[in-house]
């Protein structure tokens, strides 16, 4: 028997495969080869090559989030979506988009404006994909009226582990045929499969845009100005938190959309008090990840922002580690909370993990504290996400899409 | 013996949830025989109605250990038969379970149990300001348990979303009889996702916590009267082409109006060959710029008569002739079937023209009555059942529409459910590996497959033959495109 | 007869009228109560198709139409025009004949119906009552474990009035004549609220109305019609129709909600017999409230400065449709403002003989109105029917939180128009 070579094996599939990289590694694990594949036929093939060879695969999209979750505890084949990137049919009269996984937000944005269109997701990072975004679940402000990924996705093309290509949903908006896999995969950390084309529902874009814009002390109460704004019926489309230093004022701003935006953000204006002010576009940090080393997230239900507010800068206080934050009201409400550890490496750390044990415990158990990212000696102190009702489920579930744990192994929660 | 075993059962049960509540008499049994679609029949092994989380949890139990197949069951409005009992099975009947727990206006959420009817949130709410936004036609019945199950959507689906973007967190009881929470804020899979439209066939759910949405400042109801289902389908292309996203836009055809008149004297704009009802809420001014184009447009399209109400009388009698369409059909046919399909809203047209054709081919008249705004179909097939043959051409008909909905990229239900009744569409629009990947699901959460077994998929597999990795010679190895190892 | 419709069946043709939407669930007070469908009007329906399927009526199958208060709230929800009302009196007919009850029941059942319809037996009934009250309530809960029924009696019945008010046999109208109109004086309103009838005659009268008010007036049948016994209803409805017949009037105007739905239905019951049936039908039967309303008001109106919650009598609303005439009529008064109760749909329990015969389920159902009519906040409570008033004012007794005044609509115009204080309405005397 003449041993072909994993590599030659993969490459027999024709799917374009390379040695890996430095800078192909997920989460500081690096992979051995890389596939570009350019389609969902190709995506099966490789992986079917793989489930083969046995190999740990990883997919992989504009790689902004790579260093998201924890390491992967093999990782062989990194599945690069990239050369996917087709916008594969977009009829405007239905409002509807479905695009290959590797498409960039930013360029289906653009491809969609030339409509007067847009799928409502804020942009967190430059360069994420719509694989990598759907597999992280990475929402934003605008969560508060349209929902996130998983209320906008349609439809969902993934390939299995081993290699079989399945699809639910579809390219219509009110459908319920069958078990919505693309709930299931939407935020699954690439642990279940590959996510290989997806299908959404758009939004004309706004026809005029406001934004109000306040500051207040950190002694202000937020929760009467967040009910009141949320409540208020000239629809505010989003309420955005920046709150740059936790021992400095923090800034409200809440965006406004549609037909009379100006004069409903007036309105909404005279909510937030005088200091208020009325502005065109939002700001351009807006909805933009704090920082990127050492995030985490904090999920709360609105009223329990301002608890989690405080919580943030009392351990700010008590462990002296810098923050940056910026979050939204929403159904679940986020604070994203990025951590600056540079007072020497060992002190740091430990610092870093008594800021999440700290915060968690104020937090919880009416909301949630989540490790996004950390460099790894801090994650390693810690636990990444907390307590999940529902984790044994979520382990049947992994069982059984991946019963040989070669998707991903350990990159998500409870070790799935 | 099934018997034996349900009749032990029985026994089991009667101690936790109380002997009124276990119901074995088979006169009562009967009338628990269908849901809303009568069409499909099965009278239940044994019916019961617990009333907390813990009876249902000890029903589950009992049955995942006796292996007795359970169903769930709301209020029995399904228009798909997902609430079809088993015969040797057991009807767990949520309606008992109907209590608003608590209500948290400052987080826009409530907390109810799954038999709570899905008007009744708005109800509790109304006077503050507040509303639950998934509005199944048959929302004064319908329980809020059941719109989990089937997802249900409702006329103003099409700007405010599904039952799936309106639950925050979910209470169920596993089919293996364990009590969990499934939560939004959770990180982990969004198991709240999978299980919401899943049919029953994932667990119970005991305790919903639902979003509530700020009732809008204004709401404007438009009914447009047409000439014909063409003009008024252009019309809504126009609307949503023009950037509006109204809440609902709904239209009904000739004989769908005969019905509803007769029903209920809606009154509609006489000899209109369609009405579409056009629905904008939210901020004045945004409602007030669009009702400007919504109703140009519909002049522009042939409209010849059009009302408009602002105050919740007047939009309630625009609403009464739709939002009985179904039932009130009753009187303009001896029997009917209800068909749920959905097709891409570009695709309208061509699909209505293409529904009159095959309802002249085949001598069955055909109402239509549907959400126009996101293309969901509601075809009423009427027929006489007395006439020997027509019930077979109706259905035949009924399936060729879906047919027409999957060819155009639709979906052969877009709110009613798969349940029982299209079942054997599934594998239509599915391939198999699709259905089988589906059934992965099915098996993490009910390896038994007791779990209201029969619905939604074709003849499933038994979860053990699931191919999870493929057994035998791949392909790839077979082409000598690979070598296993 | 054609045999697809037996004479004393059901009709298997109005059954299959029924989709199973469900839409009547939501309306049924049994369903609401116990949550069960075989006590919905959708379940009772598959049980008479399974009856009519040759199930045998079984003791479970008669505890379920016994269960159903005859409120029509079904009738009014159902969007396919199932005609339940017809069919549950065909059940109860069917059930009366086919199912024996056991020995308690039956004497209840005599006891009730050889008192009732009758306003002379009332009337010999009201002494006793007026003394007896006070000691039976006494003993109501000794009662209420040995005879639920029996119990249910003793708590419903109202304060019985000292003096009877003997209405003449004519009244005049007050100015121009605008109509003539007979006056149903009815059984339980005539010997437990006549001063419901002598407001009636007075604002009519007011209103430009001749009342005749004919003397020898029996029960309508309506309690015998809802509770299946056909052959005593159609004796008291040819009774009735002869007697105003006699009277010389086309029009009879009636103030008891469960009276003026039998009698409009008078063409149906006596269908049987064909001249019966034209005279029946000849007899025009209008509610007071619908009556007045559509004859527009000419009388002035005083102000009463009043929040009143306005009780739907389910055989006004649901059997009659008569919703919006009543708080039109109450409406039009200055300074009076009409509150609406939850669940206005949902029967209060009485319906008919129901709290007699049904009396737990009656009484949770009295239980839940009385909690709603208190949180509308009212000064005044208005019912449009005997039945309903005597079932809230036990329920409110019940819940012991208040005492709330109760009037008729007719009542409460009658207090307008005669430009009665506020107090004459809530003074807590007996009106």
């Amino acid at each position: 028997m003449t041993g072909r070579s994993p590599l030659d094996t993969l490459k027999a599939t024709g799917v374009p495969v390379r040695e890996a990289v430095p800078e192909d590694a997920v989460a500081g694990v690096l992979p051995s080869w890389v596939a570009a594949p350019g389609g969902v036929g190709e995506v099966a093939e490789i992986m079917r090559a793989a489930s083969s060879l046995g190999l740990a695969v990883v997919p992989s999209g504009g790689r902004t989030k790579a260093a998201w979750g924890r390491p992967p505890e093999r990782c062989d084949l990194v599945v690069d979506t990239r050369a996917m990137d087709r916008v594969l049919e977009h009829e405007a009269g239905d409002l509807v988009v479905r695009v290959q996984a590797g498409v960039t937000l930013d360029g289906l944005a653009a491809a969609l404006a030339v409509h007067g269109q847009e799928l409502a997701l804020d942009r967190p990072l430059d360069g994420a994909t719509v694989g990598g975004t759907l597999a992280t679940a990475t929402a934003g402000p605008r969560a508060l009226r349209y929902g996130t990924a998983r209320d906008l996705l349609i439809g969902i093309t993934v390939v299995l582990a081993d290699g079989t290509v399945a699809t639910s949903g579809g390219k219509v908006v009110k459908n319920v045929a069958g078990y919505d896999l693309g709930k299931l995969f939407t935020g699954s950390y690439g642990t279940l499969g590959v996510i290989a084309e997806a299908a959404f529902r758009l939004h004309p874009m706004a026809a005029e845009r406001a934004c109000v814009t306040s500051a207040h002390p950190v002694s202000e109460d937020l929760g009467p100005l967040l009910r009141r704004v949320t409540a208020a019926q000239e629809e505010v489309s989003a309420v955005e938190i920046d709150w740059p230093d936790p021992r400095e004022p923090y800034t409200l701003t809440c965006l406004v959309e549609g037909v009379g935006a100006q004069s409903r953000a007036s309105a909404v204006r005279e909510l937030l008090g005088t200091r208020a002010s009325v502005g065109g576009e939002p700001p351009g940090e807006w909805a933009r990840l704090p920082g990127e080393t050492f995030v985490l997230e904090a999920r709360v239900r609105q009223d329990d922002l301002y608890d989690a507010m405080l919580a943030v800068a009392g351990t700010v206080r008590v462990t002296g580690v810098e923050a940056a934050v910026r979050g939204w009201a929403a159904p679940v409400s986020v604070l994203r909370i990025a951590l600056r550890t540079d007072d020497g490496p060992a002190a740091g750390d430990a610092a870093g993990a008594a800021f999440v044990t700290a915060l968690r415990d104020m937090v919880e158990p009416g909301g949630r504290v989540v490790v996004v990212t950390a460099p790894e000696e801090i994650a390693r102190r810690v636990d990444r996400f907390g307590h999940i009702g529902a984790l044994p489920l979520m382990k049947r579930v992994k069982e059984r899409f991946d019963p040989d744990r070669s998707l991903s192994p350990g990159r998500f929660v409870g070790g799935i | 013996m099934p018997g034996d075993t349900l009749t032990l059962l029985a026994d089991r049960l009667r101690g936790p949830l109380g002997d009124q509540w276990v119901i074995t008499d088979p006169v009562r049994l009967r009338t628990y025989e269908c849901d809303g679609l009568t069409y499909h029949r099965a009278t239940p092994g044994l019916v019961v109605l617990p009333e907390t989380a813990e009876q249902v949890s000890a029903v589950v139990r009992a049955c995942a250990e006796a292996g007795v197949p359970f169903v769930a069951r709301g209020a029995g409005t399904g228009l798909s038969g997902g609430a079809l009992p088993r015969t040797d099975g057991v009807l767990i009947v949520m309606s008992r379970m109907r209590r608003i727990l608590s209500i948290d206006l400052p987080n826009r959420r409530a907390v109810v149990e799954p038999g709570v009817t899905n008007l009744a949130v708005t109800e509790a709410v109304r006077a503050d300001g507040y509303y639950y936004a998934p509005d199944p036609s048959s929302q004064q019945v319908c329980s809020i348990g059941g719109n989990v199950a089937e997802n249900s959507g409702g006329a103003h689906c099409l700007k405010y979303g599904f039952t799936v973007n309106h639950i925050l967190a979910l209470e169920i009881v596993s089919p293996d009889g364990d009590i969990m929470q499934l939560d939004a804020l959770d990180p982990g899979y969004d198991l709240l996702g999978a299980f919401i439209g899943s049919e029953g066939t994932l667990g119970v759910a005991t305790k919903i916590t639902v979003r509530l949405t700020r009732a809008p400042e204004v709401v404007t109801t438009v009914l447009a009267a047409f000439p014909g289902v063409a003009a008024g389908g252009k019309a809504v292309s126009a609307i949503i082409g023009s950037g509006i996203v109204p809440a609902a836009i709904e239209m009904m055809d000739a004989l769908a109006i005969e019905a509803a008149e007769a029903a209920v004297a809606c009154r509609y704009p006489e000899g209109a060959g369609a009405v579409l009802i056009v629905e904008l809420d939210g901020p004045a001014a945004e409602v007030a710029g669009h009702f400007e184009q919504v109703e140009r447009i519909c002049r522009e399209e042939g409209a010849f008569e059009i009302r408009v109400a602002d105050d919740p009388a007047e939009r309630a009698a625009i609403w009464k002739g739709r939002k009985s369409a179904f039932a009130a059909v009753g009187r303009i046919s001896p029997a009917y079937i209800v068909q749920d399909g959905v097709v891409p809203r570009t695709a309208l047209p061509g699909v209505l023209a293409r529904i009159a054709e095959l309802s002249a081919e085949h001598g069955i008249r055909v109402a239509n009555v549907f959400h126009a705004g996101d293309g969901n179909l509601h075809p009423l097939v009427l027929f006489d059942d007395a006439e020997p043959g027509a019930g077979e051409r109706a259905e035949h008909v009924s399936g060729m529409i879906l047919d027409l909905c999957i060819e155009h990229g639709g979906s052969i239900t877009g709110e009613h459910g798969v349940g029982v009744d299209k079942a054997r569409y599934m594998p239509k629009m599915f391939t198999e590996d699709d259905l089988d990947t589906m059934q992965l699901v099915r098996c993490a959460f009910d390896p038994k497959g007791l779990s209201n077994p029969g619905k939604v998929f074709p003849t499933p597999r038994l979860c053990g033959e699931v191919p999870g990795v493929r057994k035998g010679v791949h392909p790839l190895v077979e082409s000598g495109k690979a070598e296993q190892f | 007869m054609t045999p697809s419709e037996p004479p004393h069946g059901i009709d298997a043709e109005l059954i299959k009228d029924c989709v199973h939407c469900g839409f009547c669930l939501p309306t049924c007070p049994t369903y609401v109560l116990w949550g069960e469908e075989m006590d919905s009007p959708r379940g009772r329906i598959h049980l008479m198709g399974q009856h009519v399927e040759g199930a045998p009526l079984s003791d479970a199958m008669a505890g379920h139409f016994d269960a159903c208060l005859g409120c029509m709230a079904c009738v009014t929800a159902c969007p396919s025009g199932v005609q339940y009302d017809k069919l549950i009196e065909q059940t109860r007919a069917v059930v009366e004949r086919e199912h024996p009850r056991p020995p308690g029941e039956r004497a209840m059942r005599a006891l009730v119906f050889a008192l009732f319809p009758h306003p002379r037996r009332l009337r010999a009934l009201r002494l006793p009552l007026r003394l007896g009250a006070p000691v039976a309530r006494r003993l109501l809960p000794r009662l209420r474990a040995l005879h639920p029924s029996l119990a249910a009696m003793v708590e419903l019945a109202p304060p019985v009035p000292a003096h009877r008010t003997r209405l003449p046999p004519r009244v005049r109208a007050v100015g121009p004549r605008r109509a003539t109109v007979g006056l149903l004086t009815g059984c339980v309103q005539g010997e437990f609220f006549p001063g419901v009838n002598a407001a009636t005659a007075r604002v009519l009268a007011l209103e430009g109305c001749e009342v005749v008010i004919p003397r020898r007036q029996g029960c309508c049948g309506a309690l015998s019609l809802h509770s299946g016994r056909e052959e005593e209803a159609v004796r008291f409805a040819r009774a009735t129709v002869a007697a105003f017949e006699r009277a010389g009037v086309g029009t009879v105007v009636v103030n008891a909600a469960g009276c003026g739905s039998t009698m409009k239905d008078y063409a149906t019951v006596l269908a049987g017999d064909e001249a019966w049936a034209r005279r029946a039908a000849e007899l025009r039967t209008v509610d007071v409230a619908e009556f007045l309303a559509e004859l527009g008001p000419r009388a002035r109106r005083h102000p009463l400065r009043l929040d009143v919650a306005y009780h739907d009598a389910c055989h006004l609303a649901h059997a009659q449709r008569v919703r919006a005439q009543p708080r039109e009529l109450l409406g039009a008064i200055p300074e009076l403002r009409v509150k609406e109760i939850a669940e206005p749909d949902i029967c209060c329990g009485s319906a008919g003989t129901y709290n007699l015969f049904q009396p737990e389920a009656a009484a949770e159902l009295g239980e839940r109105k009385a909690t709603h009519v208190l949180a509308a906040q009212a000064d005044l409570l208005v019912s449009a029917n005997p039945g309903c008033t005597m079932q809230i004012t036990a329920a409110l007794r019940r819940t012991g939180r208040k005492e709330l005044p109760i009037a008729h609509t007719i009542q409460v115009l009658d207090a307008s128009l005669r430009a009665l204080p506020v107090s004459a309405l809530t003074g807590g005397a007996s009106l």
